[in-house]
Order: C-alpha cells, then structure tokens, then sequence
C-alpha cells in the first residue's frame, strides 16, 4: 500500500515533462510540421534552467529561461523547414545533434551540482503529510496542477476556436488554406515556436523542478517518447493528456522499486517505456481508423504545386 | 509571407548551381563551428593546425583518421543503403551495440577453434545487427509504425542491455569495473604496424567495394532509387519492391553489427560503455553529405575521421567536451540542409 501510494504520489511529476512537450509537438503539427527535433529543444531548455538556478536565478524564472531557450534552438528549425523548406525529418535530427552537442560543451561545468527546486504544494499550502491523500497531493507542484489547465484550454483552442481552426486547416490542406487567406508561413512558424517554448519548458522542469541536478543526456529519449505520445494521442491534447499519465507511470516505477529497495534488475526495468512505446504505437495502428494524422505533415507547401 | 514572392521549384538545377550550393553551405557550417571553438577556447591559429595538419598530414594522425574511419565507413554505408529506399536508420547505434555484444560474446567465451574465432564473430554481429533492425521493419511493412521512432526507441533498449551485461554478468572481475575481460589474441585484428591501424581495414574495404558494386554496377541499385524515388510506380513497372526494401534495410543493420565488431575487435579488444557513442548522428551525416553515394561515405568518412581525431586532441589540450563533434556536425547538417534553398527554387515575378 505505501508503495503503491508513493507510486502514484510521483507519477505526475513523471507525466509532466511528457505532456508538455507532446503538447507543443501536437501543436506544431497540426500545421504540418513534422518535428523530430523534441529531444534537443528539451536538452537545451534542461541545461539552461540548470544555468539559470546555478547563477542565482529564482527557479520559476530558470523554467522561463529555459522555455526561451528551447524557442530559441526552434527559431532555427522554423527558418530551415518553413522559410527554406528543407527536409523535415532531416532537420529534426540536426536539431536534435545541435540540441545535445550544445549542452555537452556548455554545461560542462555545471554538471552533477544540486540546487534547490521549485516549491512544492506542501510547502506553498502547509498540508499535512500524515495521511495518504494528504502525502499525495503535498509532494506535487503548482505546475503538475497546472497541467489539467493548460490541457482543457489548448483542447478547447485547438478544436473549438476560429484560429486554431485555421491552424489546423494548414495542417490538412495548406492550398485550400492559402486561398482561404491564411499566412501559411506565419502560422507554421509560430506553431514551431510553442512547440520549442513548450519542450524548452519541459526540459526545464525535468531538471530545475524534478532531478534538481543536470546532468549530460538526462533527457534519455524522453524527447522521443513524447513523438510517438503524438501519435498515440491522435494529434489530441485531450488524449496526450492520458497517454502522459500511462508513461509517467512506467517511467516512474523502476525509481520507486528501487526506493523500497526491490532486487529487480534495473537496466532491464528501465527498458519498459521504451518497449511500452512501441507495443503502443503498434496498438495505435492496429486500431487503425481515424489515426489523426494532419494530411499534410511533414510535406513542402508550394504556392505552385497542384495538391 | 515567402509565398507572395513567387517561390518556384526549378525544373532541373545544373551541376554547377547544385555544387556551388553544396559547397556554400558546407562552407557556412564549417565557419560556424570554427567561430563555436574558437569561442569554446581553441585558439584560432591552431585550427589548421589540429584539423588539418595533425590528422592528414603526419604519419601518426593520419593512422589514427584511418583508424577512426572503419567503423564510420559502416555506419556511413549502413545509413546510407537504407536512405535509398527512404527507410530512416535512427538506431545505427543500437545494432552497433548489439553487434559488439555479439563479438564479445564470442570474444571473451573463447568458443571453438582459433581461426574460425574473427570469421565467426564477423558472422554473428552482422546476423544480430540484421535481426535488431528486423523489428522496426517488421513493424513499418506490417503495421505502418513509423520506422523513425521504432529504430531509435530499439537504440536505447540495446543501450540498456549492454549496462545489464556489463554492471552484471560481464563485469570485470579482475577490476570491478563495468568493462569486460580483454579478449584473447584469437578474437583481435592483427595490427598492420602503422598507429593503431588494424586488419578490420580490409574487412571495411571488402564490405565497401561490395557495396559499391552492388548500388553502382548491378541493377540493385537501380530499383533501389525507383522505390525510393516513388514506390507506386516502382510497383507499378513490376519492380520487386519488397524484396529491394527488406535486402537493403537487413543489409543495414549488418552493417551497423559489423561496425561494433570492428571497433571491439580492432581497437578497444572489450567491450565498454564508450564503444557505441557518437556513431548514431555520424551516420545520418556521413550519408546525407554523401548523397547516400558508397564511393563518397568513404571520403566522408575519412574526413570525419579527421574531426574525431581532432576532437580527441582538442579535449586533452583545450578542454573541449566530446559534445562539440555532435554540434559541430548538426550545424554542417543543418548548414547544407538550409543551402538546398537556393538550388531547388527561384524567385520569380508574378505574371
């Protein structure tokens, strides 16, 4: 019982870095914009709230700092898949080499030093830690509360709102969209650029506000979990959502069998998100019907092609 | 935005156009990682000096370029097969490691006759390779999951295995260290004499001149940039699809495999925790700047051989973390990405 609490106690906190990150990616792709690139802007966006707290800075501006950066490394993915219309995936995964070479050689000397995070709901609100509940919902931070939030409002904006249907057209149809008056350009750059302030924003809360350390390669393929979360989630924020909280929990699980000090082999445990992802993506395609997918992702809008 | 320029895709861009942009781009990413390590510490005069001089143009560097290029020979050529019928390798790393557990397997077992010992680890960490990237193909042909996320997920899980083996079964028992035993001299590339230069060398020529022939002088290579070109249609002509997909992405995973052999077997003679590193971007890079070329993965290669070489100098002298060949070659990338702008299309007035 006290595992299972301390389980799920730790689960959102788990689920939070996923979910916001697969929430810009949802965004950025419904305007047809294939990014690869999550797990460099999460890097750069972990490294910089590291910097930002190590200097001095108050961490929930060290989470904004790294949010900037994160929408910094994007600008650059912006200009090269939307302005000069280079290959998606490639660009991606130049992201991704520049996202991780950039915190090798900067972060160097920040690595492996402890800082304080941000506070948690116990501290803010004073609540008692002597029941299960209480234990529960003391450890987690005003951010994982935020979440449901965010979700709700980006849900509501993405389906229901006069612009993020135009958003979405952009993604499904650019040359209906284009004739419709939409800036096709504007409108993938700025998709790009929530995808990068919300993956800077991810990154920065897996280290300023969970691990409360950086080190090199912390991010470990969490990037591109949150890729296929997307796809899992159907290019849905409201299904991100739960997706989040399944992986959250895989991810967390091998940290709490440790806690109670479990014989498990670790490496091996560790192996489950990963395995987890792929037995789900299977499953996402297997259901088949409806997949979501933005017809027009990851393909090069010309004013002259006929599509 | 841009569109109301009237961006137009030129029908055919010449060589010239082509090359000149290639070159500026290339150009423009190089000068940029210049400035970054001029920026990290390294002085500007010794640029030349440690990229150039120290890695072609002595005796010892250019050994140890040579050496350094073997295995991202492999790897260039591994994601390079795989390009051509646009299957995207992202877990180069992962069969690379699962074909160095292969070989030490082998390696520190020390199971049947001596001879047989390099063919047979040769053998197994190229069928493991082959097997490791089976699944992502698997998955692509059977359910449609996109290969991109599968290979790459499957690269971590590799990654994972070899920490199980060598914090557990494989543990060094002299030292406790998470490395393996050393490998006898049965299960080692016999050094040529020349640096630490070691007789994978003509394992990688052999493997590259077959590859060559196969892309270049038979009509694999054909069918492989029809489908890759335009699948329906290759099908439509009656092409063997399928088949020219599931050769070329297996024989990338072989590849992979033997580049973790090469590198257990010919440099480090155990397997650690470095074995696998920094080959997952080479590859894309090594492939991408090649045009998926085999004769030009070797040039690449070579080259960036001679970055790998410079960065293992520039991190004893200036400090410079190993992270900078990764930036150095995403900005290369992303440079040449970025410069295709100008070849593919042109401004044109309305009218």
């Amino acid at each position: 019982m006290d595992f299972l609490v301390g389980w799920i106690a730790i689960v959102p906190s788990y689920a939070t870095p996923l979910l916001l990150a697969s929430l810009g990616l949802i965004v950025c792709e419904r305007a047809g914009i294939l990014n690869l690139g999550a797990e460099g802007l999460m890097a750069v966006g972990a490294m910089t709230g590291a910097i930002a707290v190590l200097s001095g800075v108050d961490p929930w501006a060290a989470l904004a700092a790294g949010a900037a950066a994160g929408t910094a490394l994007a600008l650059l993915f912006g200009i090269a898949t939307v302005v000069m219309r280079a290959d998606h995936t490639l660009s991606g995964l130049a992201v991704v080499a520049v996202g991780l070479g950039l915190t090798g050689v900067v972060g160097r000397p920040y690595m492996q030093k402890t800082f304080p995070g941000i506070a948690s709901l116990g501290e803010l609100f004073g609540i008692e830690r002597t029941t299960a509940l209480g234990r529960s919902v003391a450890v987690q931070d005003p951010v994982t509360l935020a979440m449901p939030v965010l979700v709700a409002l980006l849900w509501w904006w993405l389906m229901k709102s006069g612009s993020g249907l135009r958003l979405r057209a952009v993604g499904e149809n650019p040359a209906a969209a284009d004739v419709a008056g939409i800036d096709i350009q504007i409108a993938q750059l700025g998709a790009v650029l929530v995808s990068g302030l919300l993956c800077g924003l991810a990154g920065a809360y897996l280290c300023v506000a969970t691990s409360h350390v950086w080190v090199e390669g912390m991010i470990a393929a969490r990037g591109w979990v949150a890729v296929a979360l997307v796809i899992f989630a159907r290019w849905n924020p409201a299904r991100a959502l739960i997706g989040a909280l399944v992986f959250g929990s895989a991810d967390a699980l091998v940290p709490r069998l440790q806690a109670i000090g479990a014989d498990i082999p670790v490496y091996l445990a560790m192996m489950l998100p990963y395995l987890l992802t792929l037995v789900v993506l299977v499953a996402s395609s297997i259901a088949g019907r409806a997949s979501g997918e933005p017809s027009f992702l990851g393909r090069i809008y010309l004013r002259q092609d006929k599509h | 935005m841009l569109d109301t320029a009237f961006l137009v895709r030129r029908q055919a861009p010449g060589p010239w156009l082509s090359s000149l942009c290639y070159a500026g781009g290339l150009t423009f990413g190089l000068a940029v990682s210049a400035a970054l390590l001029v920026q990290a510490g390294v002085p500007a005069g010794a640029l030349a000096d440690e990229f150039l001089i120290a890695t072609f143009l002595t005796s010892d560097g250019l050994a140890q370029t040579v050496t350094a290029a073997l295995p991202l020979v492999l790897v260039g050529l591994a994601s390079a097969v795989a390009m051509r019928v646009r299957f995207w390798n992202i877990g180069v790393e992962g069969q690379l490691w699962l074909g160095a557990v292969a070989s030490t397997w082998i390696g520190i077992g020390g199971t049947g006759p001596d001879v047989l010992r390099l063919p047979a680890m040769l053998l197994l960490a190229a069928a493991v390779g082959a097997a490791w990237i089976a699944i992502p193909l698997v998955l692509k042909l059977r359910f449609g999951v996109s290969e991109v996320i599968s290979t790459l997920l499957l690269g971590s899980v590799a990654f994972l295995l070899v920490q199980h083996l060598l914090f557990g079964a494989w543990r060094d028992p002299a030292t406790g260290f998470p490395v393996t035993a050393a490998f006898g001299e049965a299960a080692r590339f016999g050094s040529l004499g020349w640096g630490q230069l070691h007789g994978g060398l003509f394992v990688v020529l052999i493997v590259a001149a077959l590859i060559w022939f196969v892309l270049e002088q038979t009509r694999i290579g054909f069918y492989a940039d029809a489908v890759g070109l335009n699948p329906k249609a290759a099908r439509a002509a009656g092409l063997p699809v399928s088949a020219t997909v599931v050769g070329l992405v297996l024989l990338s995973g072989a590849l992979s495999g033997l580049a973790g052999m090469t590198i257990v077997a010919g440099t480090e003679h155990r397997l650690n925790q470095s074995v696998g590193s920094g080959y997952l971007f080479s590859a894309i890079v090594i492939a991408y700047l090649a045009r998926a070329r085999p004769f030009w993965v070797v040039v690449v290669a070579l080259a960036l051989g001679a970055v790998f070489t410079a960065g293992s100098v520039l991190k004893v002298f200036y400090g410079i973390s190993e992270g900078m060949i990764v930036l150095v070659q995403g900005t290369v990338l992303i440079s040449i990405l970025m410069s295709q702008f100008f070849s593919t299309y042109s401004l044109s007035r309305p009218g």
